[in-house]
């Protein structure tokens, strides 16, 4: 940031910006809503107006609620096999030179493109779901543990083993807690990750979920349910973001490494 | 070359420290590294050296001659490629709470708050929590650091840093202290300061320490002997007692006709190109 704008920035309350950024946001889309004159854009009021409706309705609750348990279960597998693979890979050559062409095939290939093929293993249901997100969130969780296992100090190592301490607690004790900055900035963006994917995954697996609220109201042209369903998914984005970085500085405050930009292409 | 008057090789400083038992024996050390472009790289020719129980002995020698390869064969964190080190009598085969290594790097553990750190050995070991952490104090004071143990790695300066490090190391008691260049990353007062801390830390315990240094003061002023390595391939070019008193005080030594003596002889002897350069 430029002198200058550090100045304009302190004028300004720390909230300010980001709200008058929404609003911004929010005239663009009313005055677009009202220059396109087209049922696929409703304006913002009428949106907005819509929000109650979904979050009353028990039903759409319900199957948020649904979407949001998959992506919690998905997002721990994930982490729970992802994080000893990248581990194992950042610790032993052989490890990743196995795993790393695999990585390397699958990353470009979009998760949720496999779910037709899924589907005929494991059926419409929760299964194949998981399945989904699980993949689509496994990649940069296995990407950071690998880099964050490779990247701790040999000598950090050394002095554990001076210690006396085995190979397996070496693993557990040292380079885990070592690569746990990285580790996290991989989850971040696996939970945004698994976010998508979950969502993507009720479009083409309809039965419960925020995805399948959207995509049939879009079927049925309920344009105004549409908007405020993205809009939730976005508020639902918005605030594991926050949540996870309250939980990430607890975890690793002792770290110095600087912040990531958690944002994604995904 | 130019013969230093307190350099007499034909005393081998072996015979100073004969009575001693042997705490480390290293017997025809060789390195050799595989290249990146193909062929070896000999980086320690075959090395020779005995260090007694108690005694202060310095490794002193340009970059790249191997002297700190040499300490981590002795530490076991590096295997030889030809020869053997011993300690107390039993062979090298790796790491292990007998030899302790201070870093110039740290390698604190930086999850770890400040008696985390230094509790760990002492954990790692058996000890009980409250065991561990009174041990822990103990030599937080002995360093001057009682106020900071619950301050995290990042939060230290340099050498405070060094001086958990050296704590951490202490707190396992290992018989042999193999430091690393471990005041090389520090500013020239910092400097000054750990060394006469460590020869306080070493007189009252005397540990067998072996010191890798490149700064030539230093390893006279700790030293009870100084390796001299040169390079291409790293190999001992030189041994030197250091005959100088103990409790050594810096500001007597700077005094001290010896004191200065050894240094210009030392720097000499490092100034000197290998005999086989180029070789």
């Amino acid at each position: 940031m430029t002198a200058a704008a550090t100045r304009a920035g302190a004028a300004l309350r720390p909230g300010l910006p980001p709200l008058l950024a929404c609003l911004g946001l929010l005239a663009c889309w009313q005055a677009l809503a009202h220059l396109l004159t087209t049922g696929g854009m409703p304006d913002a009021v009428a949106t907005f107006r819509e929000l109650p409706a979904i979050l009353g309705d028990q039903e759409a609750l319900g199957d948020i609620l649904d979407s949001l348990r998959r992506m919690a279960l998905g997002f721990a597998i994930a982490v729970a096999l992802s994080v000893p693979l990248g581990l194992a890979m950042g610790r032993s050559r052989l490890v990743a030179s196995l795993v790393n062409p695999l990585l390397m095939v699958s990353y470009p290939v979009p998760k949720a493109a496999l779910m037709p093929i899924i589907m005929l293993w494991l059926g419409v249901g929760d299964a194949s779901k998981l399945l989904v997100i699980v993949l689509g969130a496994s990649l940069p969780v296995i990407y950071h543990a690998y880099q964050g296992a490779r990247a701790v100090e040999e000598k950090m190592i050394w002095s554990a083993r001076a210690m006396g301490m085995s190979g397996a607690s070496r693993l557990l004790r040292i380079v885990l807690p070592a690569a746990l900055p990285e580790i996290l900035v991989g989850c971040r963006t696996g939970i945004v990750l698994s976010l998508i994917t979950m969502v993507t995954s009720e479009m083409i697996a309809r039965q419960t979920g925020a995805g399948n609220i959207l995509f049939n109201a879009l079927d049925m042209a309920q344009y105004e349910t549409v908007y405020a369903m993205i809009l939730v998914i976005g508020a639902l984005g918005i605030v594991l973001d926050v949540a996870f970085e309250r939980a990430r500085a607890a975890l690793v405050g002792w770290s110095d490494e600087p912040d990531a930009i958690g944002v994604t292409a995904a | 070359m130019a013969q230093a008057a307190l350099i007499d090789p034909s005393h081998p400083p072996e015979q100073s420290t004969a009575p001693r038992p042997a705490a480390v024996e290293i017997a025809g050390v060789t390195k050799t590294f595989q290249r990146r472009t193909g062929g070896t790289h000999l980086a320690l020719a075959p090395i020779d050296l005995a260090v007694a129980d108690g005694e202060f002995v310095s490794i002193l020698g340009p970059s790249g001659c191997g002297k700190s390869t040499l300490l981590y064969i002795v530490g076991g964190f590096v295997p030889p490629s030809t020869g053997a080190v011993t300690v107390g009598g039993r062979p090298v085969t790796g790491p292990g709470p007998d030899r302790g290594p201070v870093f110039q790097e740290f390698a604190l553990f930086p999850w770890k708050t400040v008696l985390g750190n230094v509790a760990y050995g002492p954990r790692q070991a058996g000890a009980s929590k409250a065991d561990a952490e009174t041990k822990a104090r103990g030599l937080l004071a002995r360093v001057g650091l009682s106020a900071y143990e619950t301050f995290y790695p990042k939060e230290l300066s340099g050498g405070m840093k060094q001086r958990v490090a050296i704590a951490r190391t202490l707190a396992y008691d290992p018989a042999i202290l193999l430091m690393d260049e471990p005041f090389g990353a520090l500013d020239a007062h910092t400097r000054l300061k750990l060394q006469n801390d460590l020869l306080a830390l070493w007189e009252r315990d005397r540990k067998t320490v072996l010191f890798v240094t490149h700064a030539v003061d230093e390893a006279v002023y700790l030293s009870d002997r100084i390796v001299v390595m040169s390079r291409q391939p790293g190999r001992i070019k030189e041994i030197v007692p250091v005959d100088l008193p103990r409790p050594r005080h810096r500001d007597e030594l700077l005094l001290d006709a010896r004191y200065q003596r050894y240094v210009i002889d030392i720097e000499r002897l490092i100034e000197d190109p290998p005999e086989e350069a180029g070789a």
